[in-house]
């Protein structure tokens, strides 16, 4: 209904009777949001064009001279849009947000933790810690023998992060094959709870891979 | 955002930091790591007689989780196993005055703590190793 004529809004974002602009609903996903399929491959032609279609109709220069509540409808909905879009762009961003939203009120989708990585990283901190604390003029030999090990690892660590990004878009495919299905049986409901499951914890293992390298390039740079 | 005072304090003298030989039979360690943020936190116990003698910490994130991990290692010392087990996240949160967008960093030091009982536990004898207690988070692999 339209917050300003109380008729029954028809147009999409715009009232047809009174041309008033429309509050986006705060429980709009940003898939809808953007008119795309709730698919991890999305096309991003299509995500740029209705995101400047929409920008346009919102933006809020075109409600400076409008009344408060249009201005801050027209605010409210920009902001939505923009994070919308953010969120969609990223793949990486995306697949979390898919992630969050398809697990619904009960977002305890979580992660195994990953005891073997976590230990790596722990000895790489320390490692990280050591060449910190030596100075370049009385600990060279040990200083670029540390290095040669830090740039070693830094390679394994890239490397990794590759492997996961791959693992990720192989799950991407999965993910959007399953949703082409036009009837969902219990068998694919299972399939895709299990493909959530498996893309929270290549999201998480991905968080700790590149916090780590981020870390070693900080230091070798 | 700023950091309580005590959070500051945590972070400029964090208490108890370094570690333990995780093989030394009394010796419980845990590591848990928070997703969302990529932080990992490494907590160590030494048991004496049911009771934690000693308490060591390494965090590598935010302020806030190295904090959190600071605070617990202070509180572990002395504890029995039983008192240790009823610390709760809350506890730290209303301790180190934690905003809601680091209460994720108390669960991780609480996680730490249940990891690090456990690994105990499960070292001295004390616990089957099939338990279901504390699965969320990892237990070190000793």
């Amino acid at each position: 209904m339209c917050w300003h004529c109380q008729s029954e809004v028809t147009g999409e974002y715009l009232c047809g009777r009174c041309i008033k602009v429309q509050p986006l609903s705060k429980d709009l996903d940003y898939f809808t949001c953007m008119k795309l399929p709730r698919r991890l491959n999305i096309d991003l032609t299509q995500l740029e064009t209705t995101f400047y279609e929409l920008s346009r109709a919102f933006h809020p220069d075109f409600f400076s001279q409008k009344d408060e509540t249009e201005k801050s409808i027209s605010l409210g909905n920009s902001a939505l849009l923009n994070t919308a879009y953010r969120t969609l762009k990223d793949p990486i961003r995306r697949a979390e947000y898919l992630v969050r939203l398809e697990a619904g009120a009960a977002k305890d989708i979580r992660a195994n933790p990953p005891a073997d990585l976590f230990e790596e990283i722990l000895e790489l901190q320390e490692d990280l810690e050591e060449f910190d604390a030596l100075s370049p003029e009385s600990d060279q030999e040990r200083m670029e023998a540390l290095r040669t090990k830090l740039e070693e690892d830094r390679r394994t660590l890239e490397q990794r992060l590759a492997q996961l990004d791959a693992a990720l878009f192989r799950k991407f495919d999965e993910w959007d094959a399953l949703q082409e299905t036009e009837v969902v049986t219990d068998d694919i409901q299972t399939k895709k709870q299990r493909i959530l499951q498996e893309l929270r914890e290549i999201l998480s293992n991905r968080t700790y891979v590149r916090n780590i390298l981020a870390d070693v390039v900080q230091r070798l740079s | 955002m700023a950091y309580s005072e005590k959070v500051i304090d945590h972070y400029n003298n964090p208490r108890n930091m370094g570690s333990f030989k995780k093989d030394e039979p009394d010796v419980g360690t845990g590591i848990v790591g928070a997703p969302e943020c990529g932080d990992v936190m490494k907590l160590q116990i030494k048991v004496r007689d049911n009771t934690i003698v000693d308490a060591k910490f390494k965090t590598f994130g935010c302020g806030s989780a190295i904090a959190s991990s600071s605070l617990a290692t202070e509180w572990l010392k002395g504890k029995t196993l039983e008192e240790a087990n009823q610390i709760k996240n809350t506890d730290i949160v209303q301790e180190l005055n934690l905003p809601p967008v680091k209460i994720h960093c108390s669960v991780l030091a609480e996680d730490a703590i249940k990891a690090a009982l456990n690994d105990y536990k499960k070292k001295a004898g004390l616990q089957r190793e099939d338990t279901q207690e504390g699965t969320m988070a990892s237990t070190s692999s000793s």
